[in-house]
């Protein structure tokens, strides 16, 4: 700011700002590291004059003024160039001389985030750092009472049915006066949530899938990741690698046009088709990848114009009904490949998730319904949406998983589950704890773009600018000159860890339960948590 | 029941038809050693644990013969001195937590054989259930355990083995498929396991099949022998003993396990990943260009950012805030360089009056815009240059050639009109009604503000420069029109001369300030005791300040709003006691002074208007539009009619530094038109102060000493000083300083060193570095 000028009310001071830089004159070699790589140019090169007023004291000689100059590291502290706390300086300075913390005085930022009129909007995640899913706790160990398997040495099978799963005599009956049955896929319980082509850099979506790939060809784990809504690239489309896909469509139906001409290409069908009709970091909300990173190849892949905003429409735009909606889509998306694959919803975790799901179950072809959470992420959104929106997915599995029950479905129509799994890091826990409460699989974005490449998104704001390409880490940028960062071999390897990780870790929790040749879904009864009202709630034991 | 062995102690598992517990059968077992029996026969009837923790009987050998069916756990914790013979089939856990025993089984054992053992030895004459040879150790104090089997082993074999060896001899086995069972040597961490016969693997992660040495295969021949004759079978060994058919499984190393067998990403990227979907993966047919990765500090075209040099290519402020559009930061700089006398004859090119102007007159927009006020410090102080351009030297004037312009008005904006297009080599000629060139510099600017003399030396230059000045010259509708005719332009430079007067009563006794002032520079006026001036504005303190230095020592300023006027002007009428009200609204004038709105008399012997001036256009012909009483004009001071321009107060009222930046521009455009070009505006746009680096100049600088000073203290805004600190700062030394053939200078950055710092935009006292977004690449 400059010393003579009028202070306006936007004008913030360090004091204000949510993350400060912490920069040591001692240790600083002034190698331009730091500035180079801040994303958001929130440092700079500081000329700082110090003034040495020199009094003798012996009173003869006269005092002096002396002026030095140093240089440093400043902190900008306009809202167009507040620190994100991303690190990146800490991450490239050779002396560690720079690091971003936290600011204990609440972000006075965020009253200011809105210049022009225009809400914040950003990427990542809700900033509430609780989830109840850690609190809840395996409590059913086997003991003497039955042999509890040894997670190293047993042999299992956590696979999970992806596709309607009708009662044997009503399958007979279905194929014998349909002669179909409807598609249903074994595959692992935990899915690569949809994250598109646009919202990721190519180098990551390339890393995921060919970690996924891996995973099916090498290693055997049937392991499934969803599109997003962003189209495919084609040559994944014309590839055996297909059957890994779920192909995802959304209210905006980018790159389908592309699916559709590589149909009578394809060498294999894809696992399934997802309908997304919300998401969970932003309920109600369609898709929006800014400008920023609408480059030529997203516009390729897209079917769109480069250099413009892609704002999704918040519903399918020609359905106008639950019925409606719900019956046209999945009609429509299961003859596109004859009937032979599984075809369901996803929607954002809400109150009325009941009706949809007894819609679904009036109807034989939903192969399964997809809820994400208020704790998922996103690459775009209004924070308002992020932060306020959304209903938390414990309670919303549950209630579906006990209406199921009380239907008699419990088997028929598998319930994924989504949003802020792992978010603390206990990613194979909250899984666990999902399954016990009923979801037949669950989907993880965040932890896979924490654990696989690298994002360093928090719940304490940190970060958080997917949406305008400057991803420190390269994972949501479209530019070629930071998405390089990201290697996607090395992703690949990554995803690999995660899931063999996940899978060690999950064996260990329900070994002791007892379960190895399927999936412990709906098994409450090991389920635990010292909150009463939680336990009353999700129908769990409640313990102290 | 089983036979009975000759001398050996008999012990019953059964008694009066009803089976012995198994603590009763272990207590009397334990007697028979206590009481110096070596040989005893147990007929078994299922009792747990039979023949285990022998050691009361010493070193001394104990011989255990089982006939009848024992229960679990034939020799558990069985010591070196005892060997068990079991007659017939064993039940599960043979030789479990073993610690020495010898235990032969001529039957089949079932699951759990050796479990947990640690020494000892178990011959097997038959098969094997399930969990053979899990858990077992090897003590270093002790030779490993050994387990013979003579046919087959059930599931999950040497389970988390850690030491021991085991020999499946594959002979007769329960499923010549598989001789090891369902997933064995799972968790084995040590021992070795020789196995002849077909097997469907094991767990590679934890085991590996080895080369039989020649050392090994003569232990296990040795070995073979021993164990063949344990169970009666010495006529199996030649058929056992061929090397061909056996294999040796050891476990891995825990540095062997650490090694992955997993395929290297980097293979299956290559050889599966790119094999189905093509070169360049994924997007290889989409995009052509390199994907591979890059570190986060990048140089040339990967940098995100990259400097710029902009010397010159944005006005300094003091530039921009000029009227004149004098070029002040180049001047300094030319100081700073020592050559002091350009820095004075430069002005020449802007200015026909450098001293008298921005020496006295201005009230110096350059100085009210300059960059170090933003920073609280001291404007660098153009009026010393000012005043150092007294004897500016005229550059070398062009031949005149026959374009001819007129211009009508020889003031401050008809002179620099004029001034600019003699410099250009044009024909001009400068009309003026009064005698003396200067307009109202000369003739109604207190003297007080500007010494004669110095005004005199650029009038004087200003004549040397213009060829045809016809003074005492009134201009009229029939001239004018001639004018036209006679010359390529011309240019109205007329002024403001009629007074506003205030449509009250008494406005018959007003004086106009321009009389006042005219007649108070020749002193040819007496404004008596008491002054009232209406118009509180800058005139108006002119005219206070020469009221008071002619004897008047009453005087208010009134006006209908707060006063406009500022700077030296008003200081000097502060100075003479003027006193300022507001809002006054006049109401009549009378011989006494002025009444106002309110009914108050402010007494006053001279009351003088000063509400400003009108331009007096009667000798304008109707082609040349005009607004509200001022000529209409484009941006380059052309009028309706395009071979008339006007310029200075009769377009519209301004500071004599405004009317002397019209005339250039209008010169400029003249020049233009008469070459056939289209006129440009040639003003730069400001330079951002924000870029600017103010650390390095005194912030205790009050006033400036001299020229000298001023110089050294000037930010040199948008102007390279060459201070080379960039040069130095860069860490990459990617900045050089490369010298022009003309003789000047321009600074090159290395963009294969360079990494997008902005360090060199960061500290640069002058601006001229800006970081710019590197293009997009695609």
């Amino acid at each position: 700011m400059l010393s003579n000028e009028p202070i306006t009310p936007s004008q913030l001071s360090l004091k204000d700002l949510p993350w400060l830089i912490y920069w040591d004159k001692e240790k600083c070699q002034l190698c331009g590291r730091c500035v180079a790589a801040c994303p958001v140019r929130a440092i700079e090169l500081g000329t700082f004059r110090q003034r040495i007023v020199e009094t003798p004291i012996n009173n003869k000689e006269a005092h002096t003024n002396l002026y030095k100059i140093y240089y440093g590291i400043k902190q900008k502290t306009d809202p167009g160039h507040a620190c994100i706390g991303c690190g990146l300086c800490s991450k490239v300075c050779p002396n560690q001389a720079i690091i971003p913390f936290h600011n204990e005085e609440p972000d006075k930022l965020k009253f200011h985030i809105n210049l022009g009129g225009q809400p914040r909007r950003r990427g990542g995640r809700r900033n509430v750092p609780h989830t109840i899913l850690d609190r809840i706790k395996f409590i059913r160990i086997s003991m003497l009472t039955d042999p509890a398997l040894d997670a190293g040495r047993h042999e299992f099978e956590l696979r999970t049915l992806l596709g309607r799963v009708l009662p044997p005599e009503e399958n007979l009956k279905c194929y014998k006066e349909n002669g179909w049955v409807p598609p249903v896929r074994e595959i692992y319980p935990l899915i690569i949530g949809g994250m598109s082509f646009g919202a990721l850099s190519p180098n990551m979506w390339e890393g995921l899938v060919m970690g996924v790939a891996y995973l099916n060809e090498e290693l055997g784990m049937p392991v499934r990741m969803s599109t997003g809504e962003g189209g495919c690239p084609p040559r994944l489309l014309r590839s055996r690698f297909l059957k890994y896909i779920i192909l995802q469509i959304a209210s905006g139906y980018f790159g389908w046009d592309e699916i559709i001409h590589a149909i009578p290409e394809m060498k294999e069908d894809p696992c399934a088709i997802e309908i997304k009709y919300g998401q969970g970091a932003k309920p109600g909300d369609g898709g929006l990848l800014m400008w920023y990173k609408v480059n030529k190849l997203i516009a390729a892949i897209r079917g769109v114009p480069p250099g413009v905003s892609l704002p999704s429409p918040p519903t399918h735009q020609t359905k106008y009904s639950i019925e409606e909606a719900v019956a046209k889509m999945i009609q429509s998306m299961y003859m596109a490949w004859g009937f032979r694959v599984p075809v369901y919803p996803k929607i954002s975790g809400t109150s009325t998730a009941l009706a949809v799901l007894n819609n679904l179950t009036r109807n034989p072809y939903a192969a399964a319904l997809a809820i994400d959470g208020e704790d998922g992420g996103t690459g775009a959104a209004y924070n308002v949406s992020m932060d306020h929106m959304g209903h938390p997915i414990a309670s919303n599995v549950r209630d579906c998983y006990l209406n199921l029950v009380k239907l008699g479905k419990q088997n028929e129509i598998p319930i994924i589950g989504a949003g802020g799994i792992g978010k603390r890091g206990n990613l194979a826990a909250n899984a666990a704890a999902l399954y016990m409460l009923g979801a037949s699989a669950v989907q993880v974005g965040k932890y896979i773009m924490q654990a696989a490449a690298g994002c360093v998104g928090s719940e304490t704001d940190r970060c958080n600018i997917c949406n305008i390409g400057l991803c420190p880490k390269g994972i949501t940028s479209q530019d070629p000159r930071i998405y390089r960062r990201l290697d996607p071999e090395k992703v690949a390897e990554r995803v690999v860890d995660v899931f063999l990780t996940f899978d060690t870790e999950l064996k260990k929790i329900v070994a002791p339960l007892g379960r190895s040749t399927s999936l412990p879904i709906g098994m409450s009864d090991a389920l635990g948590i010292d909150d009463y009202h939680a336990a009353e709630r999700l129908k769990i034991k409640y313990v102290v | 029941m089983g036979q009975k062995i000759r001398d050996a102690y008999f012990i019953p598992g059964r008694e009066n038809g009803k089976r012995v517990d198994s603590r009763i059968l272990e207590e009397r077992i334990q007697r028979a050693v206590e009481q110096g029996f070596r040989k005893i026969e147990v007929e078994a009837c299922g009792q747990h644990g039979i023949g285990g923790r022998l050691w009361k009987a010493g070193d001394e050998e104990v011989v255990v013969y089982v006939s009848g069916p024992p229960g679990q756990r034939v020799g558990s914790m069985g010591f070196p001195n005892t060997r068990i013979e079991v007659l017939g089939n064993s039940s599960d856990d043979v030789g479990w937590l073993n610690a020495g025993a010898e235990i032969v089984v001529h039957g089949h054992a079932a699951n759990g054989v050796a479990n947990g053992m640690a020494q000892g030895k178990i011959y097997i004459a038959g098969n094997i259930g399930a969990r053979g040879m899990t858990m077992t150790k090897f003590n270093p104090r002790f030779t490993p355990p050994e387990l013979w089997v003579l046919g087959s082993v059930g599931d999950y074999f040497a389970e988390f083995m850690a030491g021991g060896i085991a020999v499946i001899c594959g002979y007769n086995p329960q499923n010549p498929d598989n001789v090891l069972g369902y997933r064995p040597c799972v968790g084995m961490v040590g021992g070795k396991i020789f196995v002849r016969g077909k097997y469907l693997g094991f767990s590679e992660k934890d085991a590996k099949r080895v080369q039989i040495s020649e050392e090994e295969w003569a232990w296990l021949c040795e070995n073979l022998k021993t164990f063949l004759k344990k169970i009666d079978k010495e006529h199996l060994y030649e058929e056992l003993s061929k090397y061909e058919d056996w294999d040796l499984i050891v476990a891995r190393s825990p540095q062997e396990k650490r090694s992955s067998s997993l395929r290297p990403i980097s293979d299956f990227n290559k050889n599966v990943w790119c094999k189905e979907l093509g070169q360049g993966g994924l997007i290889g047919d989409l995009v052509d260009y390199d994907r591979s990765p890059i570190p986060v500090i990048t140089t040339g075209e990967l940098r995100r950012f990259k400097p710029v040099w902009e010397n010159k290519k944005y006005a300094a402020p003091c530039e921009f805030a000029c009227p004149t559009g004098i070029p002040v930061q180049e001047r300094w700089a030319l100081v700073r360089e020592g050559r002091f006398e350009e820095a004075a004859d430069m002005a020449l090119f802007y200015t026909p009056f450098p001293t008298t102007v921005c020496g006295f007159l201005c009230p110096n927009l350059c100085m009210q815009n300059c960059t170090k006020q933003k920073y609280n410090m001291t404007p660098v102080d153009v009026t010393l240059l000012g005043k150092a351009s007294e004897n500016a030297k005229l550059p070398e004037l062009p031949p005149i050639t026959e374009k001819k312009v007129a211009i009508i008005g020889g003031g401050p904006g008809g002179i620099s009109c004029a001034w600019q297009l003699r410099l250009k080599g044009y024909d001009v000629t400068v009309f003026d009604r009064h005698k003396e060139l200067g307009g109202k510099i000369s003739e109604y600017i207190p003297k007080t503000r500007i010494p004669q003399d110095i005004l005199k030396k650029d009038i004087e230059r200003i004549k040397k420069v213009l060829p045809h000045v016809q003074l005492e010259e009134n201009i009229g509708k029939e001239k004018f029109k001639e004018l036209l005719s006679e010359y390529d332009f011309v240019v109205i430079a007329t002024g403001a001369q009629r007074p506003r007067i205030l449509p009250v009563e008494g406005k018959e006794r007003l004086v106009s300030a321009l009389e006042f002032l005219g007649k108070s520079k020749k002193d040819e006026i007496d404004p008596g005791e008491r002054v009232v001036v209406i118009g509180a504005g800058n005139v108006g303190c002119d005219v206070a300040t020469e009221a008071h230095r002619l004897g008047a020592r009453d005087i208010t300023l009134i006006d209908i709003q707060e006063p406009a006027s500022f700077g030296k002007e008003r200081k000097e009428a502060e100075k003479a006691g003027a006193k300022f009200k507001w809002p006054v609204f006049t109401k009549k004038i009378i011989d006494k002074g002025v009444i106002t709105d309110s009914g108050e008399l402010i007494p006053a012997d001279t009351v003088v208007i000063s509400i400003g001036d009108v331009p007096e256009l009667d000798f304008l012909t109707e082609d040349i539009e005009t607004d509200r009483g001022f000529i209409k004009v484009n941006e380059y001071y052309q009028t309706s009619n395009p071979k008339v321009f006007a310029i200075g107060d009769v377009v519209k009222l301004g500071l004599i530094t405004d009317a002397i930046g019209s005339g250039r521009i209008a010169a400029q455009a003249i020049d233009s038109l008469l070459k056939g070009e289209t006129p440009q505006l040639k003003k730069r746009p400001e330079i951002d102060k924000q870029r600017m680096n103010p650390a390095f100049f005194d912030p205790r600088i009050a006033s400036y000493k001299d020229v000298k000073e001023c110089a050294n203290e000037c930010m040199s805004c948008g102007r390279c000083r060459d201070c080379g600190i960039c040069i130095t700062l860069c860490p990459q030394g990617a900045i050089s300083r490369l010298a022009l053939d003309n003789g000047d200078f321009e600074l090159v950055v290395d963009d294969d060193r360079c990494i997008g710092c902005g360090f060199c935009a960061d500290v640069c006292p002058c601006g001229i570095w800006n970081l710019i977004p590197n293009e997009p690449m695609f």
